[in-house]
């Protein structure tokens, strides 16, 4: 039994590393990557409390635009489960169906709309990641970039995160850099 | 004085010594327990840095960020013990740290799949899984030399010992304390007794101390008993004074007296010497006329007698001066025995009383063989003395009884012995004339008589002889008698077996 959790995280790690040494052209082997970020970043924070929020009812990550992932994302959480909830993949088609997600990857095709849909989020407790430049500090939760050696990281707004009653641990926001509002830059990079 | 060390000595040692050892022992138990503390806490507090790096660790190799591995590893650079660490995914080494100077192990090395710690020579290895929402991401190891603690140890050693070392000096010193407060009041008290004793000043006294309670009761004690002997000590003296003054006036009195005695007794001695001297040369010297007058009445006798010259007036006449003549000549005989019973030394023997006795009887019977004489002599006496006095004393003895019994027609005489207070007792008894016991008490003097001279011849000197022979033995003698019923006669010879 641990020995297959074993090899399949090692599987996991290894596709991880290996993607993160493509480089940024290679768009595929980068949204690959970007995907085992999006379920790494669910397993690092902690949603609240709520009715729904039970073992039966699904994980549920909604992408939000246009899907960049193809199939990459679903592979990603296959099998897996976010504190013991099965993970539902979602394309959403219209904004607020992202009210009834736990987590939503803006695309960038919605670079445009993001107040729109910081509005239409604001005060529901729906984790936000998008690789659209500048996006924590617009107002998202987290934001991907692309760093110049070709490796992924990422920007954490701390306040909209905690805003909204979820809490990032602090293992995630030791390696983000720290944006925001009124918080002061804590950030490595 | 000797090799004996005095008592704030010993008890200073004493205190030394045994708060040495507890401190030696507290150091050794301290360094023991530090050694074990170290050993045990570095391993725990390496377990416990390993298990918090391995959990913020997670996210970096998770979110693939060696770089970010790589600086939270560097943090163990403020642990000195560290030689290396690394995070192992996959076999490969994604991040590492190396104490300068300090290499990351092989790969080779790193075989491990669970948590554990692994000792070898004086290294340890702390290994951790780096885990994130279970599932398993690499392995973390920190590599530690322990040579360190090592010093650490020695570092402990040298603090115990600079604490260790004035505390024993500081016990040292502390420990010289009772000689002050317990040594020095006894040295005092013990030199002021040697001086009591030798110069028997009994009137100094000890200064009261500050001290123990025990030292100061015995300095308390101490002049009790030196006011007690003081008082007893002048009682003393006062009694030897009125004793020796008391022993002086009677030494005096007996010196006086004494001289006194000497006197007398000289004067005394001097007076019975002339004495006796005059009677024998008196006795003696009365022999020679007295032989003349018998020698020449017995001339006138022979030649003027029978019908020739002398009437019967004349003869009676002439016969009376022979019988004074004849009496007087028993008389210096008797006189020159007992003079000489005085002057003779006293040869003790053992004598065969019985038979001195028996040959003085027969001699009498011999002499007297018209008589009629039972003598009974009780066998086998034996006594200690001087054989020819005790002829002497026989014979007046038995001669008297012979005497006394001279008008009886059988006369009973026994010689025997009993005994008075343990000490033999001879006696001569006879069934004759006896004596009058209101007049016993002069029998022993010389020249008395009980008897007429015309009923019972004698010279009044033959008990007398006897008494002085009998006292010159240390005996004594004494006589039991009833007028006309017979006389016995006791007497001892002091030293008689």
């Amino acid at each position: 039994m641990q020995g297959r959790v074993l090899w399949r995280g090692s599987l996991l790690m290894a596709a991880g590393l290996c993607l993160a040494r493509i480089g940024a052209g290679a768009t595929g082997a980068e949204y690959q990557v970007k995907a085992a970020f999006i379920y790494k970043f669910a397993t690092y924070v902690h949603w609240p409390a709520s009715a729904d929020a039970d073992v039966n009812t699904p994980f549920v990550i909604g992408v939000l635009g246009k899907d960049p992932f193809g199939s990459a994302l679903r592979e990603v959480v296959r099998g897996q489960s976010i504190q013991g909830r099965g993970i539902l993949i979602r394309n959403l088609g219209r904004l607020d169906e992202a009210l009834r997600c736990d987590l939503v990857f803006v695309s960038s095709s919605q670079r445009e709309n993001l107040p729109q849909i910081f509005a239409a989020l604001h005060g529901v407790p729906v984790l936000t990641v998008s690789d659209v430049d500048q996006f924590a500090e617009q107002g998202g939760m987290i934001g991907l970039v692309t760093t110049e050696d070709n490796h992924i990281r990422f920007n954490i707004n701390k306040s909209a995160i905690e805003r909204l009653g979820l809490r990032a641990s602090s293992q995630l926001l030791q390696l983000a850099r720290i944006v925001g509002e009124p918080q002061a830059d804590r950030g490595r990079r | 004085m000797s090799s004996s060390l005095s008592i704030g000595r010993q008890l200073g040692w004493l205190s030394a010594v045994s708060s040495g050892a507890a401190l030696l022992a507290a150091s050794l138990a301290l360094l023991f327990f530090q050694l074990q503390e170290v050993r045990s806490s570095s391993l725990v507090r390496l377990e416990t840095v390993a298990d918090l790096i391995a959990f913020n660790i997670a996210s970096a190799v998770d979110f693939n960020d060696p770089h970010a591995a790589t600086t939270m590893l560097t943090s163990l650079k403020t642990r000195p013990a560290v030689v290396s660490a690394g995070i192992v995914v996959d076999g490969r080494i994604f991040a590492a740290y190396a104490r300068p100077g300090a290499s990351v192990p092989e790969n080779g090395d790193l075989l491990m799949t669970s948590a554990g710690s692994r000792f070898k020579d004086q290294e340890l290895t702390v290994y951790r899984p780096i885990s994130s929402q279970g599932r398993p991401l690499g392995m973390l190891f920190i590599h530690a030399d322990l040579r360190d603690i090592g010093q650490t140890w020695r570092r402990f050693a040298v603090i115990t010992g600079l604490v260790a070392i004035p505390a024993l000096l500081i016990a040292i010193l502390i420990s010289q304390l009772p000689r002050r407060v317990i040594s020095q009041p006894i040295l005092r008290l013990a030199s002021l007794a040697a001086a009591v004793s030798d110069r028997k000043d009994y009137s100094v006294r000890a200064p009261t101390v500050r001290s123990a309670a025990e030292i100061e009761q015995l300095v308390v004690t101490f002049n009790q008993m030196l006011t007690e002997i003081q008082a007893q000590h002048a009682e003393i003296e006062e009694a030897r004074a009125r004793l020796e003054q008391r022993v002086a006036d009677r030494t005096r009195e007996l010196e006086s007296r004494t001289e006194e005695l000497e006197g007398q007794g000289r004067a005394l001695a001097a007076a019975n010497g002339e004495l006796e001297a005059f009677s024998y040369s008196v006795s003696h010297d009365l022999r020679a006329p007295l032989r003349a007058i018998d020698g020449f009445s017995k001339a006138l006798l022979s030649e003027y007698g029978g019908d020739r010259k002398l009437d019967q007036r004349g003869l009676h006449f002439l016969a009376r001066v022979r019988a004074g003549t004849q009496r007087m000549s028993l008389l210096i005989d008797d006189m020159l025995r007992l003079a000489q019973v005085t002057r003779r030394p006293l040869e003790r023997s053992d004598v065969d009383v019985t038979a001195v006795a028996a040959d003085v009887a027969a001699e009498l019977a011999r002499r007297h063989s018209d008589r009629v004489v039972h003598c009974t002599i009780e066998p086998e006496l034996r006594a200690s003395a001087d054989s020819h006095l005790l002829t002497i004393v026989f014979e007046n003895l038995l001669g008297n009884a012979w005497k006394f019994t001279g008008l009886l027609a059988e006369a009973q005489i026994d010689v025997g012995q009993t005994s008075l207070g343990g000490e033999p007792v001879l006696f001569v008894r006879d069934n004759g004339a006896g004596f009058n016991a209101a007049y016993a008490d002069r029998l022993f003097s010389p020249f008395q008589r009980l008897h007429d001279e015309s009923e019972f011849e004698g010279t009044g000197i033959g008990l007398a002889t006897v008494k002085r022979i009998v006292t010159r033995h240390g005996g004594l003698i004494s006589a039991e008698g009833i007028e006309g019923s017979g006389a016995t006669f006791y007497f001892t010879l002091g030293g008689t077996s």
